[in-house]
């Protein structure tokens, strides 16, 4: 079974037992401890279990686009620099920890990967994860159930592209390679994806809740 | 263009920034459209992707030695100040796990043994200047002068080595400031790619230090560069200064 097909599953929990893979009940508790509020107040304990709890979820983020072993280490301590600078921003309202780190990990290691193209770092243009300066999916945020049933409405070979980049974490110019199409089909059917799936998860986060 | 059609290329744009394929004319067109239309931040491309992502990696263990070295930079951290927060979205995600364990297994096949990182001290800045200056001879050395009488007492020099796109600050006498109200700010002009100058990285003179070596973190890969600058900017730096407070230079 190709890791790419994971997005054609019409539920993720099935393909997810389908390769043996099962969400631990430690994993689940490890994450979102509310570590970010301690560490705001300048907790250090609070800091090295940020560390230890959220280091692999970062560390495979940075893995997956830097293959530079220093580069790797030096993007991932600015990762908690920046953890530790923002945390005052996190609101356990708006997402989890995971996603708050999540976010600044995959940030930090793009601005890496345009950095070794010459192309200008993308950290400065983005508002997230600040809270104050995110407009919310129709009003609520994102609901994962809702985003993976959008993201099934979408074309095949949008998912299969979805998939190449985000499962596999393919550059548009490895897709290129691995696909054939032109390096500006792969950009503009990505581009296009997530408008669909935002659009579609705003759709059906107003059929769920028609009072938004 | 219509406001519609404004906002749709607004959107197409937001979405290249979330997937980190801007090129450097959609970085202006994106800056030029939030400024001039107002558009609009939103983190849901920023979310979307995010949880794509982390839905379908398997986590890594860090290695113990960045573990290590992550830890102890926790006291110099406490220096920062937090900020608060402001609640206004609610996004509920899954906790991450997947299988990005290939990806991971790859990287670490190619790795030092483990023992051996995990003795391996981490150089100070001084300590990696002096290994630049002594593994690439040929690295340029500038000294700096002050820009103005403000900053008469300031010298040093910047060191840079073009091949490994490293370089370092050596300062003496820069005054400490307080990083809740303004960050030093370096710029590097390299002609040979463009008018505006390279962002080279905030840095802060914390207290008791009269000597500085402060590595560079230029944002793009800059060649034979002639001119670097210090400039006092807000906390954070800025991504186009003005130059109101430009406190040394080193000219080739």
């Amino acid at each position: 079974m190709h890791l790419r097909n994971f997005i054609l599953f019409s539920n993720i929990d099935s393909f997810h037992f389908a390769l043996g893979i099962v969400a631990s009940e430690g994993s689940q508790s490890n994450a979102d401890e509310s570590l970010l509020p301690l560490v705001a107040k300048g907790d250090g304990q609070a800091m090295k279990r940020c560390i230890n709890v959220y280091g692999p979820l970062v560390w495979s983020i940075v893995c997956r686009r830097i293959n530079e072993r220093n580069d790797a280490e030096e993007t991932c301590q600015e990762i908690f620099t920046e953890v530790w600078q923002k945390a005052g921003t996190y609101n356990p309202e708006v997402a989890r920890e995971s996603t708050f780190i999540g976010m600044i990990a995959r940030r930090r290691s793009i601005d890496w990967q345009r950095k070794q193209s010459r192309l200008p770092m993308l950290t400065d243009l983005e508002s997230a994860p600040e809270a104050s300066s995110a407009i919310p999916i129709a009003g609520t945020g994102l609901d994962r159930e809702l985003l993976w049933k959008a993201l099934e409405q979408l074309p095949e070979k949008t998912r299969e592209l979805f998939s190449l980049h985000f499962v596999k974490g393919m550059t548009h110019e490895e897709i290129v390679k691995e696909t054939g199409l032109a390096l500006g089909t792969v950009k503009t059917r990505l581009r296009r994806g997530l408008i669909d799936a935002r659009k579609l998860l705003k759709d059906f986060t107003q059929q769920k809740n028609p009072k938004l | 263009m219509s406001t519609a059609e404004t906002y749709d290329r607004f959107e197409e744009l937001d979405a290249g920034r979330a997937l980190g394929d801007l090129s450097l004319e959609e970085v202006k067109e994106w800056k030029k459209l939030v400024k001039d239309q107002q558009s609009e931040k939103s983190s849901d491309f920023d979310w979307i992707s995010v949880e794509l992502e982390i839905e379908n990696s398997e986590t890594c263990p860090l290695p113990s030695s960045l573990v290590t070295r992550l830890k102890s930079t926790i006291p110099a951290f406490t220096k920062i100040e937090a900020r608060d927060s402001s609640p206004t979205k609610i996004v509920s995600i899954l906790p991450w796990l997947g299988w990005a364990a290939a990806a991971c297994l790859l990287f670490f096949f190619n790795l030092p043994d483990v023992d051996t990182l995990v003795q391996a001290p981490e150089l100070t800045a001084a300590q990696k200047l002096e290994e630049l200056v002594r593994v690439a001879p040929e690295t340029q050395r500038l000294a700096f002068s002050p820009a103005s009488d403000t900053y008469e007492d300031i010298s040093g020099e910047v060191i840079w080595n073009d091949d490994r796109q490293e370089g370092y600050m050596s300062l003496v006498n820069l005054p400490i400031n307080d990083p809740t109200k303004n960050q030093y700010q370096l710029w590097i002009v390299d002609p040979e790619r463009d008018e505006l100058p390279v962002d080279g990285g905030v840095f802060d003179i914390p207290t008791g230090s009269e000597t500085a070596v402060i590595p560079i973190r230029n944002t793009l890969q800059v060649s034979q560069p002639t001119v670097f600058v210090i400039t006092l900017e807000q906390p954070g730096g800025v991504v186009k200064s003005k130059q109101e407070i430009v406190v040394a230079l080193a000219k080739s």
